[in-house]
């Protein structure tokens, strides 16, 4: 079945040795995952995909995955080779961004590991459906990053009078930064520094808007 | 304007000391201390620096004690009240401090009153104080869980200091574009209450 549609493709003149998106070795948990697949059937496939997708977001999926061990009549070995499989096959799927990596291509790259057709479609679907956003939004996140803002409070102050100074009516501005990775910074800025961090801060974002009508025209997928 | 300096038992010896010292030597005493005087945490002068005053002026210990004291205290007195040159030197001469002396109180206080004023100013009570701001703009190509990313990042690096010491602290925080320009308009809003004080 899929040698025909190989035979198809280079006969439309395109190359039939392009490197799926698993990469040039498919990873041995989905290797051994499409060996497993046969015995299972559609609703127990979808059960495990749902919880699969599930781990993927981030959610706690401890649950599911207990019930479906229970109630399944797969052993133990045999669950966890497929959820492995079936976890490195999405995580490799969205790395790409979408206008990289096209719904029909993957397809077929999952024809050429012999996955069914039926299984195929479900896995397209999570890929290219609705969840996709979600599912990027918490692959994202769970990316590697310095801290950032998690929390930034401020005020404006005028010291009217100090212990020093009779009349001080000094602005002075103090800022609170919580950051991601839980520290907790406090400290003054002095108006004119104020006023440098502010122009170097719209500096930034005028750097980041040439930049990126630049890379879309260099940098091609 | 009301008198800053009230003539104290230990205003008066002191006095009696300063105007015991030499002339010459004063005025460079005198905008040393100057210098000094917003940083609450370090002394005018090092131990060392002590004990040569002592023999410079050839001076007992507690008599230059007294004197630094003293001349720290006028000149506190002096930013705390904003005072003009001729008026303390006036006022130092009602407290019997001789008028070669009083003139020079006068001279430092012209030369570096305001920025002294103003150094106190910038002293609020706050922990620690932004002093520098960094930053880096760079492209993130792809990280373990995303390929061919093309995201700006940003990441600020915030130089504060602790105000009572040499200590600096650099804090690195990250942005994509649509955090920065969140903080952008903070620092905006933060702006029009500036704005909004004068």
């Amino acid at each position: 079945m899929s040698s025909a549609g190989k035979a198809a493709a280079s006969a439309a003149g395109q190359p039939s040795d392009r490197t799926g998106f698993l990469g040039a070795r498919i990873p041995s948990e989905v290797e051994v995952m499409t060996k497993h697949l046969k015995d299972l059937d559609k609703e127990m496939f979808r059960k495990i995909l749902k919880a699969v997708v599930s781990a993927l977001e981030g959610k706690d999926c401890r649950e599911s995955m207990t019930a479906i061990a229970e109630h399944g009549n797969l052993s133990e070995e045999q669950l966890s080779y497929i959820i492995a499989g079936m976890y490195t096959l999405l995580k490799e799927a969205l790395r790409l961004p979408a206008s990289s990596l096209k719904q029909e291509v993957f397809k077929e790259d999952l024809r050429d590991i012999r996955i069914a057709e039926e299984f195929i479609a479900d896995f397209a679907s999570v890929i290219f459906g609705s969840r996709r956003a979600v599912l990027e939004s918490a692959a994202a996140q769970q990316g590697t990053r310095r801290a950032g803002i998690a929390d930034f409070r401020w005020r404006v102050d005028v010291a009217i009078s100090t212990s020093s100074l009779a009349r001080a009516l000094q602005p002075s501005i103090l800022m609170q930064m919580k950051l991601t990775d839980g520290n907790a910074h406090r400290f003054e800025v002095p108006v004119s520094k104020f006023q440098e961090l502010r122009y170097n801060v719209a500096l930034i974002l005028k750097e980041m808007n040439d930049l990126e009508k630049r890379s879309v025209l260099k940098i091609q997928d | 304007m009301a008198a800053i300096i009230k003539e104290t038992q230990s205003i008066k010896q002191a006095v009696t000391l300063i105007n015991g010292i030499d002339p010459g030597k004063f005025p460079r005493l005198l905008s040393r201390i100057l210098q000094k005087l917003h940083l609450k945490a370090e002394r005018s002068f090092s131990e060392e620096e002590e004990e040569k005053l002592q023999s410079a002026f050839s001076l007992e210990k507690q008599d230059l004690q007294l004197i630094l004291e003293t001349v720290s205290f006028i000149l506190e007195q002096a930013v705390y009240h904003n005072v003009k040159p001729a008026s303390l030197q006036q006022q130092l001469e009602n407290v019997h401090l001789n008028p070669e002396k009083a003139e020079a109180f006068a001279q430092a206080w012209a030369t570096t009153g305001q920025e002294t004023v103003e150094k106190f100013r910038q002293r609020m009570f706050a922990p620690k104080k932004l002093e520098s701001v960094g930053w880096q703009l760079s492209l993130q190509m792809a990280q373990s869980t995303q390929a061919k990313m093309k995201s700006p990042r940003a990441v600020l690096e915030l130089g504060v200091r602790s105000e009572d010491s040499e200590n600096s602290e650099k804090m690195f925080v990250e942005f994509s574009h649509e955090e920065l320009l969140d903080f952008y308009n903070k620092l905006e809003t933060i702006q029009a209450q500036l704005d909004s004080l004068t």
